[in-house]
């Protein structure tokens, strides 16, 4: 008897314990970043002020700055922050896995294994992610951010973290199918305190939804045969007209 | 961090026709869309000529309709990316080459000939259009 009602508060205790299930595929609220652009700036330096307001008025003026040149991932915080497509979040062993499309290699691993930082870590665009779960919300802490990778609010405006960068997100669920990832940016170079922000993402489990494989540089491509005959990917004709994207 | 670099493109000069060469040293990537006049729509009618159902953006060459004193032109309609647009229900036959539709775009504000395709009406009346949320 007492034996059962161990067994059974251990099963209550475990139900009650098992976190979200975060996995599917969300699609961010753009509406709601568009708002965001405009009602929660960041504290930028006067120095990064400055470069923000230009990049504002050349947007308007019909000119916008590329935040997104290169076909590089949009990188942290700005992937977050400014996506206007879906990402597909796995949840294994360990480790949650965030898989996007678009451009290449966007991807964020967050260790969920207990692991620390690493001592001396390799700078990349995702930076290096550890989580874990504090009742309801998953708390995400990442360093590492190479300090190429811009804080961006738009498409146009945005600027490199210029290094030192440290991310701590706490994400939940608002609803069944409605997650808020809060975002505290701390960015000592370009942003005088931490910065506070909230992106909204949405799932559509009855839609059967998938990421699509994302190449960036396709676009600059397309289907041709070598001298041999094969199948291969050539330059793009289309594409020398460049007047059909911005040129800075 | 790498940066691509873009071949030389002498080799498509002749398939461009008059479309103005403008080489890019290195891959645009995603961008903004201020260079595109959404106060401004336009209409135009025009027979697809190339679909290049690629990310970041999709683009669609088409042939404008030739009216009375004026000249045949080429355009470039770029759109979103196949993720979203295969969320709206389109696929990468929704629009194939020779299909003649009705286009409604924001233009360039150079006044090139490129705009941002915003909705598409085919010959038998489907319209096709996107957003980026199914609610959106």
């Amino acid at each position: 008897m007492i034996a059962g009602c161990a067994l059974w508060v251990l099963a209550v205790s475990a139900a009650v314990a098992k976190p979200p299930d975060l996995s599917g595929v969300w699609l961010p609220d753009v509406a709601d970043q568009s708002r965001q652009e405009t009602q929660n700036i960041p504290p930028w330096k006067p120095e990064v002020r400055s470069q923000i307001q230009r990049m504002i008025a050349d947007e308007d003026a019909g000119h916008p700055f590329l935040v997104l040149n290169h076909c590089l991932p949009y990188g942290m915080p700005s992937w977050m922050l400014i996506t206007h497509n879906a990402f597909e979040l796995l949840v294994t062993p360990g480790r949650i896995t965030m898989l996007g499309e678009v451009d290449g290699n966007r991807m964020r691993r967050i260790y969920m294994d207990g692991r620390p930082h690493p001592a001396d870590p390799d700078l990349t665009l995702h930076g290096h992610s550890i989580g874990r779960w504090v009742g309801d919300t998953l708390v995400v802490d990442t360093t590492a951010v190479a300090p190429q990778a811009y804080i961006a609010i738009s498409e146009a405006t945005g600027i490199p973290n210029n290094g030192d960068m440290h991310i701590v997100e706490r994400i939940h669920l608002t609803a069944p199918d409605v997650m808020a990832d809060d975002l505290e940016i701390t960015a000592p170079k370009v942003l005088t305190r931490t910065w506070k922000t909230t992106r909204l993402f949405r799932r559509y489990p009855s839609r059967h939804f998938e990421i699509t494989e994302g190449e960036c540089a396709q676009e600059d491509l397309v289907a041709g045969k070598d001298k041999f005959g094969n199948d291969v990917f050539i330059d793009n004709p289309q594409n020398a007209d460049g007047s059909v994207r911005p040129v800075k | 961090m790498i940066t691509r670099v873009r071949m030389p493109r002498k080799l498509f000069a002749s398939l461009v026709g008059g479309v103005t060469l403008a080489l890019a040293g290195a891959a645009f990537g995603h961008h903004s869309g201020a260079a595109y006049d959404f106060n401004h729509m336009a209409i135009m009618e025009a027979t697809v000529k190339q679909v290049n159902w690629t990310n970041p953006h999709i683009t669609f060459v088409v042939e404008k309709d030739v009216k009375a004193g004026e000249p045949a032109s080429t355009w470039v309609f770029e759109v979103s990316s196949p993720g979203v647009l295969t969320r709206s229900g389109w696929t990468k036959r929704s629009l194939q080459p020779g299909d003649h539709a009705t286009f409604r775009y924001a233009p360039l504000r150079s006044g090139t000939a490129g705009g941002f395709l915003r909705e598409v009406t085919l010959a038998n009346g489907q319209k096709l259009t996107f957003s980026f949320t199914p609610s959106g």
